[in-house]
């Protein structure tokens, strides 16, 4: 009896430690694989027993499973090949992860009246692992129609298709890759096809897309990424001195092709530059009717200023820029521009000639006048420590 | 004799002229105050007066209006001016001449000990005249580059464009040599020598000309100063200048206002580009 009271009391005494012990282990172990498996972005908590993408595939890379939504048809065949390629698979992603109310087969009917509406209703799983850039749209000139009722505007899925969309930064770098950079017109130009084919055109746009040079601007390096904002707004226009400026003030794109970096200071240093820089400081956002570097040199269909056709170098099509705001302008007017140049004997001498003049007649001047003064003092002093008396 | 030449007092300048001064000073200040942020846009200075003054469009707005009454300073300076020449019959004693010079030299060595006499000058001494033509030189310089940039539609009608940014870089310098002229020789001059008192008062003491004007007092004294005509020539000569001279104040209105309106330079609304179709799908291939 009382033997039997001691192992029984013992027994539950180990029970409780052990049982504990199990607890905390268990935790630990939890927390471990939690914290290794983690990407930068929280896990989403996935489906516990999903269909592997190979149970998917098996049905979905056969064709004929087009269904219907309203008028438009939906293809349901998954390309093994190219999702195999994208870097959902190689992250492992499952298809289900995505598409979160498929578990089995017969899959639950879509209730989406057309595709875009279908669409809509996927398009936010994407937040479960893209939170940041998810909530940067949200504040996006693309968000802002799709609010105002325009179901045209993008989405995450319009621009990276998630069965295809590739690696788009380095693995290690985290930076958007040079290949990357080259797509990035055409990903816009799904919807901004007009803009497109004046920025194919443009001196940037044929860089790109002909020779493949990384180093002109993509859209997204002037209009941002994500939380793209309207790009008509004054603020915007105010600050394109400075945006144009990041890279054109820059000697390490500039050297190579033998462009100027001193853009930014001569149009500051010239009539137009001054006001809207003096205006921006007092009136940030305020609309300034003077000229930003855009109102001279276009916007997507920017040109070689030595473009025989359309180059502003050639005053004859500067006059006409010149026009928009000066509309009595004639031939003359424009060289009262100083183009940007740093006047030299070679480019505008007569502004050279006069720096030239005051930089000479201002000391000589005033130093003579300085002596004159300096010796009327001299003679005061000595005059009153002789004790004579000055005239 | 002391006691009598302390309190003896002569006109040096009539009441228009210190009218004309006032308006000299006040506009040729604004001008050069708001001309720095003009000038010197990134400085602190500059940014001050800015902040003050509520603004660039504002600050031009002030540049020009100033200029304007400087203007009509000028005007009037050139009406009186030939009043005071063809019908007072006047002495031209603000036109240089090689005595100036010689004063000049002479009063410089004096100071550095040289000579042992500082010249004796009349009713303009050489330091006066100097900022005299200093000024009118420089009411020109300001005045065409200040056209030229205030007109350059108009400019460049008769002028290679190169002539605005080449009156930009004139006006800017001219400027900076005026103001600090002004800062040197004038307020050395007549405010730290000695706070010369009669450009405000109208009035010197005999002391005061003893000092800087002997040759006029001696002129004075011996009776030998310009005399008013009598008034019946006074008259005869109104007769012809008056009608003159308001064929040049029409002229120079018309000069002004010329100025001012010859042209309409910019739209003063923003030109916006033409806006491209935001949305242009990609027509899917058939």
């Amino acid at each position: 009896m009382r033997l039997g009271k001691q192992i029984q009391s013992a027994h539950s005494g180990i029970s409780l430690r052990a049982s504990l012990t199990l607890l905390l282990g268990l935790l630990f172990f939890a927390y471990a694989v939690v914290s290794f498996v983690t990407p930068v972005q929280a896990a989403p908590v996935f489906q516990a027993d999903k269909p592997a993408n190979d149970f998917c595939l098996a049905c979905h890379q056969e064709d004929g499973l087009d269904f219907k939504l309203g008028k438009d048809t939906i293809a349901a065949t998954i390309n093994p090949t190219q999702f195999g390629n994208s870097v959902h698979s190689d992250q492992s992603i499952m298809c289900v992860d995505c598409h979160t109310d498929i578990s089995d087969y017969p899959h639950p009917k879509v209730k989406s009246k057309n595709a875009r509406a279908f669409s809509f209703t996927l398009f936010v799983v994407c937040k479960q692992c893209h939170e940041d850039q998810f909530l940067k749209v949200q504040d996006s000139v693309h968000q802002r129609a799709i609010d105002g009722g325009n179901t045209n505007a993008a989405i995450c899925t319009d621009c990276h298709n998630p069965h295809t969309q590739g690696r788009l930064t380095g693995k290690t770098s985290g930076e958007l890759t040079p290949s990357a950079r080259i797509h990035i017109p055409e990903t816009c130009s799904k919807c901004h096809s007009g803009i497109y084919d004046a920025y194919k055109t443009s001196v940037h746009g044929n860089a790109l897309t002909q020779e493949n040079n990384t180093d002109v601007p993509t859209c997204i390096d002037c209009h941002g990424v994500h939380n793209i904002q309207k790009p008509t707004t004054v603020s915007f226009r105010n600050s394109t001195p400075f945006l144009c400026a990041k890279c054109h003030t820059d000697p390490a794109i500039m050297d190579k092709y033998g462009i100027t970096t001193n853009v930014l200071n001569s149009y500051v240093a010239d009539f137009h530059g001054t006001t809207v820089k003096l205006f921006e400081e007092e009136f940030p956002g305020q609309p300034t009717n003077k000229p930003v570097c855009t109102d001279c040199h276009g916007v997507h269909n920017i040109s070689k200023v030595d473009n025989p056709k359309t180059g502003i170098a050639l005053r004859e099509n500067l006059l006409v820029k010149c026009q928009r705001c000066h509309p009595d302008a004639t031939i003359d007017f424009p060289s009262a521009w100083m183009s940007h140049y740093e006047p030299s004997p070679e480019h505008y001498p007569i502004v050279y000639a006069v720096n030239l003049f005051y930089k000479f007649f201002i000391p000589a001047v005033l130093g003579g006048m300085i002596f004159f003064v300096l010796t009327d003092i001299f003679r005061r002093i000595v005059n009153r420590i002789k004790g004579v008396k000055h005239v | 004799m002391s006691k009598k030449i302390e309190t003896q007092t002569y006109e040096r300048f009539p009441v228009w002229r210190r009218i004309e001064h006032i308006i000299m000073v006040l506009s040729f200040s604004t001008l050069g105050l708001t001309g720095i942020p003009q000038k010197y846009p990134s400085s602190t200075a500059g940014a001050a007066i800015l902040q003050a003054l509520g603004g660039i469009e504002n600050l031009r707005f002030i540049h020009h209006t100033a200029a304007i009454v400087m203007m009509f300073g000028t005007a009037w300076h050139i009406l009186v001016m030939g009043y005071s020449v063809f019908v007072m019959h006047d002495k031209m004693s603000m036109l240089p001449s090689l005595q100036d010079a010689k004063d000049g030299i002479q009063a410089l060595f004096y100071n550095i000990g040289f000579v042992k006499e500082y010249p004796k000058m009349g009713r303009y001494t050489f330091e006066e005249k100097l900022e005299y033509w200093a000024f009118v030189w420089g009411a020109a310089v300001m005045g065409a580059t200040g056209f030229l940039m205030w007109n350059p539609i108009t400019s460049t009608h008769y002028l290679p464009g190169e002539f605005v940014p080449a009156a930009k870089a004139a006006h800017g310098g001219e400027a900076v040599l005026a103001v600090l002229a002004i800062i040197i020789w004038h307020i050395y001059g007549v405010h730290i020598k000695r706070f010369n008192k009669a450009m405000f008062t109208g009035m010197q003491t005999e002391a005061e000309m003893l000092h800087e004007h002997p040759l006029e007092l001696d002129e004075i004294k011996a009776g030998s100063a310009h005399r008013r005509p009598d008034p019946a020539t006074i008259r005869k000569r109104q007769m012809i200048y008056f009608p003159i001279a308001a064929f040049l104040t029409l002229g120079m209105l018309a000069g002004i206002l010329g100025f001012i309106n010859v042209e309409d330079t910019a739209l003063t609304t923003i030109q916006p580009l033409t806006e491209p179709q935001i949305y242009v799908p990609q027509t899917p291939v058939p």
